[in-house]
C-alpha cells in the first residue's frame, strides 16, 4: 500500500514539542502563566462589555497584554484586529522559541490554527468599529493564511474548528502531517477572544455562570455549586517536529505529543451525551495511540468548564476509559483559573500538562470547595500538589459532540 | 544543519472516492429544503433538525443525503468521520445578529448562533443527524476552504481515528458571495451549493497513491519548500470538482482536475481499465 499508512505507536517516530508560546488571562509568558497556574491564581475579573450589548454577564477572564512579536512594527501590530493579534503573538512566539530555520533551505513548516468562530468575531470587531464587512460581497483570506504569509510559512495552512476542541484538533492534524512526512515541522494551536455577541450567545444558552458576587469564585468546575462557565480569551501555540530532527538541530525538547484520540457523540448539537461511551472512546484511543495504559497516566487536565451537565459527563467518561485506575489519577480543571478559552482551550491545557511534567506537580482546581458526588474523581482542590508526572492527558469536548483527548509525555 | 537531509520523503497519499452528492439551492428555496425529509434511499433525519441551522448546513447535510441515496446500499455510518469546508458560513446569521445588537442588546442574540452558525456547525450537524461517531471537524472558512477540506479529510481518514472507515468532505459555498441588506437578508436570489464526497482508504493503491479502481484523491506534498500561487475560486472549484467526479464515476471521459497549493498538489485521479494512471476530468 502506498502513501499514508497509520503507524502503530511502537513504529512511529515520536513527535515532540520544541517551541511554545501562550497569551492568556494569567499572563503572556510561559513561565509567568505556569507560576500563576500552579499558585492557584484566578484570571477572572469583572469586565466592561460594549454598552451596545447591554448584557447581564459581568465576569470574564480577559488577556491584558498581547506581546508584539519581534520584527513587527508597533503601528503595524496595532492595525491588526484583536483576534489576529492574539493569534500572531503565540505563532511568532512559538517559532522564535523553537529557533527553527525559516529560510528557503530550511524545513517545510505547516500551520494549523484552531479558530472556531473566526469570521463571526472578525465581522463583529469590524461592525463594532463602524465597519460594514459582514454585509459586503467579499471574501478575505482567513487569519491562518495571513499569518503564514507574515511568518514565512509555506507549508500547508489550515483553520480547524471543532468548537471548544478546535486547538486540540489543530495539534492532531499537525502531528499527522509530520508523521506522514508531509511537513518537517508544524506550528499548531489556537486562540480565541471575548466578544459581546459570543458572551451574549453563551449567556442566552444558559451556559455561563450567573454568579455576580466575587469574580474569582465564579468558575467552579466539579464543585457542587457550579452553575456554568466563565468565558476567557487567549490560547497557546506549539512547534512540533520529529524527535530526530529536533535532536539533530540541538533543539530544546519540551515534551512529546504522544497520543491523540478523537470521536463524536453523534447525539446533539449543543449538549454532551449522557452516555459517556464516545468520550471514553476518545480517551482510550489517545492512550492506545501513545502506547500507555490508564495506570500509566499521572495527571488528567479535564475539559470541565463548570457546567452542571458537562462535568458529570466527563467524569463518567474518565471513569469508563480508565476503570479502577481512575481512583489514583489526579484530575484538575485549570478553567477554574483561566475561564474557558473556547477555541484556545485545548492547546492552553496541553501547555498546562507540559507544565505539570516540567514542574512535577499537578495544578489545582480552585473554588472546588465541595466536590460534586456525581463527579467521583481524584480531585486536586485549591492548591497544586507535588506529584510525579511523566504522562498527562488533556480532554476537550465541544458543541456537536466533538470529543478529543491528547496525551503528552516527558521528553 | 541541512534540513533537506532530515526530511522524510513526501510520499503521496491516496484514497478512493466511494460516492458523492451535489445540492444547489437558491436562497428563496432554502426554507423548503430546511424542512424537507431525506430522499428515498437515504437515512431519515430527525424532524425539524435543521430549523436553527445555517444555510451552509442545510445544503451540506442534504448533499450527504443525496450521496447516500445514490449509493448502491446503505453503509454503516457509525465509524464515519466528517470534514466540512464551508466558505464564510454563518454570515447571514452574523449580519442579522449584529444588525439587531445596537437596538435590542444582548437579549436579541440567538443562543443558536455559536453552535449552529459557526465553522464547526456543518460537520457537527452531519455527524449528529446521521449518528456518525468518527471525528468531525470544520476547516477553512475562507476562499481556500476546498483545498483545506480535501487535505484535512484525507488526513483524518488515513491518519486520524484508526477505527474510521470513511471520511466525508462536505464543501459548501454561495455561487457568488451575496451582498446583504441592512437587516442581513441576501440581495438577489443567490445559489447556495454543497458537494459531499465520501472517501475511503485505498488499501490497494499503487505507489503514486492511485486506487486500483474508481476515482481517487491523491495528496502530493512537495519534497521541499516551494512558493507557488494559490488558487482562489472555491465556487468554481466545487462545480468543477463535482463535474469531474461525475465524469469519473461514469467511467467515460478523462481530463485533469487538481488543486494546486503552495505546498503541493491535490489531484483527482482514475485508473481506466487495463491502462496506466490518468488524471480525471
Amino acid at each position: 500500500m502506498s502513501g499514508l499508512v497509520r503507524r502503530r505507536c511502537d513504529e512511529r517516530e515520536p513527535v515532540v514539542i520544541t517551541g511554545l508560546a501562550a497569551v492568556s488571562p494569567l499572563g503572556s509568558t510561559v513561565d509567568t502563566i505556569l507560576d500563576r497556574l500552579f499558585a492557584g491564581v484566578s484570571g477572572v475579573r469583572e469586565i466592561e462589555i460594549d454598552p451596545r450589548a447591554r448584557t447581564d454577564a459581568r465576569f470574564a477572564a480577559p488577556v491584558t497584554e498581547i506581546p508584539r512579536p519581534a520584527g513587527i512594527e508597533p503601528e503595524e501590530f496595532a492595525r491588526l484586529d484583536r483576534l489576529e493579534q492574539l493569534c500572531l503573538s503565540p505563532v511568532a512566539g512559538a517559532l522564535a522559541d523553537a529557533g527553527i530555520d525559516r529560510s528557503p533551505a530550511g524545513p517545510r513548516i505547516g500551520l494549523v490554527l484552531g479558530l472556531g468562530a473566526e469570521q463571526l468575531k472578525v465581522w463583529e470587531l469590524d461592525f463594532l468599529a463602524a465597519g460594514t464587512a459582514v454585509f459586503e460581497s467579499r471574501r478575505d483570506p482567513t487569519i491562518v493564511h495571513r499569518l503564514a504569509a507574515r511568518t514565512g510559512i509555506t507549508g500547508p495552512a489550515v483553520t480547524a474548528a471543532a468548537a471548544c476542541a478546535s486547538s486540540g484538533y489543530a495539534l492532531a492534524l499537525a502531528r499527522a502531517w509530520i508523521d506522514a512526512g508531509w511537513v518537517d515541522a508544524c506550528v499548531a494551536g489556537g486562540c480565541d477572544i471575548l466578544s459581546p455577541t459570543s458572551i451574549a450567545a453563551f449567556y442566552n444558552l444558559r451556559a455561563l455562570s450567573r454568579r455576580a458576587d466575587d469574580p474569582t469564585k465564579a468558575s467552579r468546575p466539579f464543585d457542587r455549586d457550579r452553575d456554568g462557565f466563565v468565558m476567557g480569551e487567549g490560547g497557546a501555540c506549539f512547534v512540533l517536529e520529529r524527535r530526530s530532527a529536533a535532536v539533530a538541530r540541538g533543539a530544546r525538547i519540551r515534551g512529546e505529543l504522544a497520543g491523540v484520540g478523537m470521536s463524536s457523540d453523534g447525539v446533539h448539537m449543543v449538549t454532551p451525551s449522557t452516555d459517556p461511551a464516545q468520550a471514553a472512546r476518545a480517551i482510550a484511543a489517545a492512550l492506545a495511540d501513545a502506547g500507555v495504559s490508564p495506570g500509566d497516566l499521572d495527571y488528567v487536565n479535564a475539559h470541565a468548564a463548570g457546567t452542571p451537565v458537562g462535568d458529570v459527563a466527563e467524569a463518567g467518561a474518565i471513569r469508563l476509559a480508565c476503570g479502577e485506575a481512575a481512583d489514583a489519577i489526579p484530575v484538575s480543571s485549570t478553567k477554574s483559573m483561566t475561564g474557558h478559552l473556547v477555541s484556545g482551550a485545548a492547546a492552553f491545557e496541553a501547555l498546562a500538562c507540559l507544565g505539570a511534567i516540567e514542574r512535577q506537580a499537578v495544578p489545582p482546581t480552585v473554588n472546588l470547595d465541595e466536590p460534586d458526588p456525581a463527579c467521583p474523581l481524584l480531585h486536586v482542590p485549591h492548591r497544586a500538589r507535588p506529584h510525579r508526572v511523566a504522562v498527562a492527558a488533556s480532554n476537550s469536548f465541544g458543541f456537536g459532540g466533538s470529543n478529543l483527548c491528547l496525551v503528552l509525555r516527558a521528553a | 544543519m541541512n534540513h533537506q537531509s532530515s526530511s522524510r520523503p513526501a510520499a503521496p497519499a491516496g484514497c478512493r472516492v466511494a460516492g458523492h452528492g451535489l445540492v444547489e439551492c437558491r436562497a428563496s428555496a432554502l426554507g423548503d429544503l430546511r424542512s424537507r425529509a431525506a430522499p428515498a434511499g437515504a437515512p431519515a433525519i430527525p424532524n425539524r433538525f435543521l430549523r436553527h441551522a445555517d444555510e451552509h448546513t442545510v445544503v451540506g447535510l442534504h448533499a450527504v443525503l443525496a450521496a447516500l441515496a445514490a449509493g448502491p446500499s446503505q453503509p454503516d455510518l457509525s465509524r464515519h468521520a466528517v470534514v466540512a469546508a464551508p466558505c464564510q458560513s454563518g454570515r447571514l446569521a452574523a449580519a442579522r445578529t449584529l444588525a439587531q445588537l445596537p437596538a435590542g442588546g444582548a437579549v436579541t442574540v440567538s443562543p443558536h448562533v455559536v453552535p449552529q452558525c459557526s465553522l464547526h456547525s456543518v460537520a457537527g450537524a452531519v455527524s449528529v443527524a446521521l449518528g456518525m461517531h468518527g471525528p468531525h471537524l470544520g476547516v477553512g472558512g475562507g476562499p481556500d476552504a476546498l483545498a483545506e477540506g480535501l487535505l484535512a479529510a484525507t488526513t483524518l481518514l488515513l491518519h486520524g481515528d484508526p477505527e474510521c472507515t470513511a471520511a466525508w468532505l462536505v464543501a459548501t459555498d454561495w455561487d457568488e458571495e451575496p451582498a446583504l441588506d441592512p437587516v442581513g437578508n441576501p440581495q438577489g436570489d443567490p445559489v447556495c451549493r454543497a458537494l459531499a464526497v465520501q472517501l475511503v482508504a485505498a488499501g490497494d493503491a499503487t505507489d503514486d497513491g492511485t486506487p486500483s479502481h474508481g476515482p481517487g484523491l491523491v495528496v502530493q506534498p512537495s519534497a521541499r519548500q516551494e512558493s507557488r500561487p494559490r488558487l482562489h475560486d472555491p465556487a468554481g472549484g466545487i462545480v468543477a470538482f463535482a463535474r469531474a467526479l461525475a465524469i469519473c464515476h461514469a467511467g467515460t471521459t478523462l481530463a485533469p482536475w487538481a488543486v494546486d497549493c503552495p505546498w503541493g498538489v491535490i489531484r483527482l485521479v482514475a485508473r481506466p481499465p487495463s491502462h496506466g494512471v490518468r488524471e480525471a476530468a
